[in-house]
């Protein structure tokens, strides 16, 4: 344990090295996100205006986020230093054995083996993930945009102006904003039923008695899965423009005269993404129920043999609830995952059809393509960043209520 | 067979053989594609006027801008790496929330939970300049540790697999004087064959299909770009007309290893899906 | 003995904070900056060593010479490389007091401000852009004033290229080429000289031979020229404010002919690739840039024809299509290690000289004044018609903000929406004129 002292001592100078090398200097700027842009000067022997190094607002805050997770990893370490000491003081009062370092270490893989196991994942998930957010959500809460863009411009601390703009504001953007967030949820609920029904109906055609070759026709369905979706999603977007090979296929059946407007018609545009997520989504389906059907319990089809029901009685009242309970989570989650579902919209329609009462968004677009696009495109990361709290709050609500309701959660001592 | 149940057979395969080929013609049409004579994303005529392997040849000798073997090897590269990190971080964080009891368990569960949800590429700025403070920007490394980063929020799947292993066989184990540690390496693990090779198909096939974090760690670097994004690049504006057909010979080379793969090892991506779900 | 000991430990512990806190003020900015040199050059030397290896002979070149090692990097669109690569190596030939290592990245001119905007001290010490960028990147601060032989780079260029890479009076690049417009292409062999000149005599005629006309209305820019030429304006004022007018009488006028055009069975809309895959079969005719002119040449062979845009029916008169010209600067980097080296660079690049060779290898329409009278241009089809048209054309001073509603107006009409036109105008206004 003295030596464990010594590890935490260590790390804590380490630490205060980085608060006070590094992360003072942009924390100072903190509460104003740098005071000096980037500056000229006239240099009359080589005749250029100089630069002059100025603050980067984006670099203050990211990195004050990191100064300040070291100083709350600074604090827990201290914590943790002040109750070993405690003990270490307590254990020699008391006489008794105070555990070595080799003790302690065995103890970390076994009955405090959690930690031992999770310290690698938790690192990587509070550097890549959480402190990333953590930036992020701060942005929504400045006025960094395209007119406020590094070096030549510092952005602020706005407060919740955004957030107003969205949801309170009178304007276009407000417009756009609810209206996504509708088709979102349209989009969600449709492309997540229908493959949920469909992939069953054909799992289920697939594993009826009559039909032969079960494996080669799983097959089938799934080759086109293993086309990366950018791939096949690209091509099919292709292929529906007007130009493209489905309508120059239909003008040569004779079917259509003119191309048809596949996604230049807002509403066309929408019924096929939602097509189209089904050619990509129900060959997964399809597995999936494939697996459920061959688990389904024989014993409960042979007491409804003896009881006389019919084909249909048995799906209504066997399959159907049976499958329907035991798909419920992963439902759930795939509801979520559509919700967020990016590359088939930005991939198939890049949101388009514009729309000219939306604010640079398009009659497909979902939440997160806008949001994309607001950055990637516009540089408009405050307002995206406050659309994406907002995504994020209704997708966290969703999946934890839901996830913490559901059989596999409540039960999961079952068969322990 | 009975009259009715022939008839009902047959519609069966009629309705399946038309899915199937619904399903099959983007394939084709990749594929033809791959082989099309004329350049450019458009042609007047469905069925190409000439054929050619030249697609695919000039993958691997017209590499100077577009390097696709290049390309080929970091992706595999990234995906191996990355594969082994995440499948060993994900059964680990699985197994701690699936068997081991302490305080925050329930809580740090939820937060996993919700951290996934947040959508990705919001903090790749931030891992942009992160990664460049650190001195890993345009680096394969840095990739490496985005796609494994976020292991510890895939737990679900592998952690109801291993809800379903008795705890009887911990518990035998532990009789016999095994740690926690040796139970999770000597017990856990070889039970869980479908699950830690599902885990491992999907963080393999990640770098495969992923081109915005590539795009925003690599930047202008040609050189260090993985397939996707390549492909991408391929058929962006200015080389689309140029380079389609070779963009569809590279996607069907992409293709063919994740058509093994799966037909391969589908019976573990049906147990992997279905583990967390089967026993409701 | 073990309070001894704890006591040592705090002892410790208490010098590691101190030395950890204490040194840190004075020199903390200094190493820090030294650190990050540090592991840039280290960047650089990997690539360096990796360069050779590779055989990649695009992604850099060195040139020993007698002084300092100057390394800059510059950014060029994909077709570029080559040509890019050799004026750099020719620039190093001539300034043999220095060592140069130039990198090539291949970003492309429409890319160049995102890109930029993403790390600009990891973009490019020279690199390319189209002169609608230049607003955006000079209020990020992003580009040198030309300030080094500034007269001798104004007269050397043509006036209309100098507008469009100055801003509020300052010259912030060095003009590179000046063909970033549009015309017509068309296929000789289903048009004449005579179909093509009004757009209904290019419909009629292809309409007779079952082909199509293509144009992309969805684009904001190729939407334009109906507007711009029935004498609409589109501008910034001098704050980088956009002005737009597209919803007066005029611009109803000419939005009524756009709605005709795409209601046309001949018309047919679609980027680039449409027209360059469809030209010579089903297309007949189309309205791009000189980047396609090899690929359309390719196709059609003798029947190659380009000329500048049609007149169009506007209120039962025939109105000669407006257009945008731009032209595509080099700027330098604000960020960069070597700004003078660099300018020279940028102006080597785009010197006479270059600009000729340029001509020679890629059919790009020069910006300088000499070049363009050369009689290689002036025999060039797609440059004339190019040039033809430019005296129809009006400076591309547009914010970002107006291509989203632009490409949705289009697109509402490509769909052979019914909905009011002035309405729609309306909107479009407002949103491209929007803060």
């Amino acid at each position: 344990m003295i030596f464990l002292t010594f590890i935490y001592i260590i790390v804590e100078a380490l630490l205060a090295t980085f608060f006070f090398k590094f992360g003072f200097k942009y924390l100072s700027h903190f509460h104003t996100l740098g005071e000096n842009a980037q500056g000229k000067q006239w240099n009359e022997a080589l005749q250029i205006y100089e630069r002059t190094t100025g603050d980067n607002s984006m670099l203050i805050l990211l990195f004050s986020v990191f100064a300040i997770a070291a100083c709350i990893l600074f604090i827990w370490i201290l914590v943790l230093l002040i109750r070993n000491i405690k003990q270490i003081l307590k254990l020699e009062k008391e006489g008794k054995h105070i555990p070595t370092f080799k003790e302690i270490l065995l103890e970390l893989l076994d009955s405090k083996f959690h930690i031992t196991l999770l310290a690698a994942p938790m690192t990587t998930l509070v550097l890549f993930t959480v402190l990333p957010i953590v930036f992020m959500i701060l942005i929504a809460f400045t006025n960094f945009d395209a007119n406020h863009q590094p070096p030549g411009e510092l952005f602020t601390w706005t407060g919740l102006t955004n957030v107003i703009d969205i949801f309170l504001g009178n304007s276009t953007k407000t417009h756009t904003f609810f209206g996504i967030l509708g088709w979102t949820f349209v989009w969600a609920i449709l492309a997540t039923f229908t493959n949920y029904i469909f992939g069953m109906l054909l799992a289920m055609m697939i594993n009826h008695k009559l039909v032969k070759c079960k494996k080669l026709w799983r097959t089938l369905f799934m080759i086109s899965v293993a086309i990366p979706q950018f791939v096949s999603l690209l091509l099919i977007s292709r292929a529906l423009e007007p130009a493209g090979a489905i309508n120059l296929a239909l003008m040569k059946i004779g079917l259509i005269n003119a191309p048809l407007p596949f996604l230049t018609n807002p509403t066309l545009a929408r019924v096929c993404v939602v097509v189209i997520n089904m050619w990509i989504g129900i060959p997964y389906t399809m597995m999936t129920f494939t697996g459920v059907l061959l688990n389904i319990p024989e014993d409960l089809y042979e007491s409804a043999q003896i009881d006389g029901a019919t084909a249909f009685q048995r799906f209504t009242n066997i399959t159907l609830p049976y499958m329907i309970f035991v798909t419920a989570p992963a439902t759930i989650t795939t509801f979520v995952t559509n919700i967020n579902n990016f590359n088939v919209i930005y991939l198939l329609t890049g949101g388009g059809p514009f729309g000219l009462d939306y604010y640079q968004a398009g009659k497909t677009d979902l939440l997160v393509t806008w949001l994309y696009k607001l950055t990637v495109d516009k540089h408009d990361y405050a307002l995206a960043s406050t659309i994406g709290i907002f995504i994020f709050m209704i997708a966290s609500t969703l999946s934890i209520a839901v996830y913490n309701r559901t059989g596999s959660v409540k039960k999961e001592d079952m068969f322990q | 067979m009975s009259n009715r149940n022939k008839k009902i057979s047959i519609l069966m395969h009629t309705v399946l053989a038309i899915l199937s080929v619904l399903w099959l013609i983007p394939v084709f049409w990749l594929v033809l594609s791959s082989f099309r004579k004329e350049k450019g994303a458009y042609t007047s005529t469905l069925w190409p006027k000439a054929f050619t392997f030249d697609n695919y040849v000039k993958l691997f000798t017209d590499t100077r801008l577009f390097n696709f073997p290049k390309w080929f090897c970091n992706t595999l590269f990234v995906a191996v790496c990355s594969c082994i990190i995440t499948t060993i971080l994900t059964l680990m964080v699985a197994y701690v929330y699936s068997r081991l009891r302490f305080k925050s368990r329930k809580a740090l569960m939820n937060i996993s939970l919700v951290l996934g949800m947040f959508p990705g590429f919001m903090s790749m700025i931030a891992i942009y300049h992160f990664m460049k403070s650190i001195g890993l920007d345009q680096t394969l490394l840095a990739l490496i540790l985005v796609y494994s980063g976020g292991a510890a929020l895939n737990y679900y799947i592998a952690k109801g697999f291993f809800d379903t292993i008795p705890i009887s066989l911990d518990e035998a184990a532990r009789l016999d004087g095994a740690s926690r540690h040796v139970i999770f390496w000597k017990i856990i693990l070889p039970n869980s064959k479908p699950i830690v090779v599902n885990t491992a198909i999907n963080a393999f096939i990640a770098p495969w299909v992923d081109f915005i974090f590539v795009s925003v760690i690599m930047k202008d670097n040609y050189d260090k770009y993985t397939v996707a994004k390549g492909l991408f690049t391929m058929v962006d504006k200015a080389n689309i007309f140029e380079y389609y057909t070779s963009f569809c010979a590279a996607a069907v080379l992409v293709s063919i290893p994740i058509v093994l793969l799966f037909i391969k090892l589908q019976k573990y991506y049906v147990s992997g899906v279905t583990a967390g779900a089967s026993k409701g | 003995m073990k309070k001894k000991l704890l006591s040592i430990v705090m002892a410790t512990a208490m010098v590691a904070c101190m030395t950890g806190c204490g040194n840190n003020t004075e020199s903390a900015s200094a190493e820090k900056t030294e650190a990050v040199e540090v592991s840039e050059e280290d960047g650089q030397a990997e690539t360096e060593e990796e360069a050779p290896d590779e055989g990649n002979p695009a992604e850099q070149s060195v040139i020993e010479g007698d002084g300092e090692m100057i390394s800059l990097k510059i950014w060029g669109s994909q077709t570029d490389q080559d040509l890019l690569k050799e004026l750099c190596e020719e620039f190093a030939k001539e300034h043999p007091e220095n060592s140069w290592q130039f990198d090539y990245g291949v970003v492309g001119e429409a890319d160049a401000q995102a890109r930029y905007i993403e790390d600009p001290a990891a973009a490019a010490d020279v690199f390319s852009y189209p002169d609608d960028q230049l607003t955006t990147l000079v209020q990020a601060d992003a580009l040198y004033e030309v300030t080094r032989n500034v007269d001798e780079v104004k007269s050397a260029n043509a006036p209309g290229t100098i507008d469009a890479a100055s801003y509020n009076g300052v010259l912030y690049g060095y003009p590179m080429t000046a063909d970033n417009g549009y015309y017509l292409y068309y296929d000789k062999s289903v048009l004449s000289e005579e179909d093509v000149q009004t757009l209904d005599g290019i419909l009629a005629a292809a309409n007779a031979a079952g082909k199509q006309v293509h144009m992309d209305i969805s684009n904001g820019w190729y939407l334009a020229s109906f507007f711009i030429g029935n004498g609409c304006n589109i501008s910034l004022d001098e704050n980088g404010k956009q002005i737009c007018d597209f919803n007066n009488e005029k611009g109803l006028a000419a939005a009524e002919a756009v709605r005709a055009f795409c209601n046309d069975p001949a018309f047919v809309t679609g980027d680039d690739s449409v027209l360059e895959g469809g030209i010579g079969d089903n297309i007949c005719c189309g309205v791009s840039g000189p980047w396609v002119s090899a690929s359309i040449k390719e196709k059609l062979g003798d029947n190659f024809g380009a000329a500048k845009l049609p007149t169009f029916t506007c209120n039962g008169e025939q109105v000669q299509m407006g257009s945008f010209l731009g032209c595509k600067v080099l700027g330098v980097n604000t960020q960069t290690q070597h700004p003078v080296e660099a300018m020279e660079l940028a102006e080597y690049l785009t010197n006479e000289k270059s600009q000729a060779r340029r001509f020679e290898v890629l059919g790009y329409g020069p910006s300088n004044i000499n070049v363009s009278k050369s009689d290689a241009v002036s025999a060039d089809i797609a440059l004339k018609a190019l040039a033809d048209q430019s005296q129809f054309a009006v400076s591309q001073h547009v914010n970002g903000a107006y291509w989203t509603p632009a490409e949705a107006f289009g697109a509402e009409l490509e769909g052979h929406s019914t909905n009011d036109l002035q309405a729609m105008l309306d909107q479009l206004v407002e949103q491209a004129t929007a803060e």
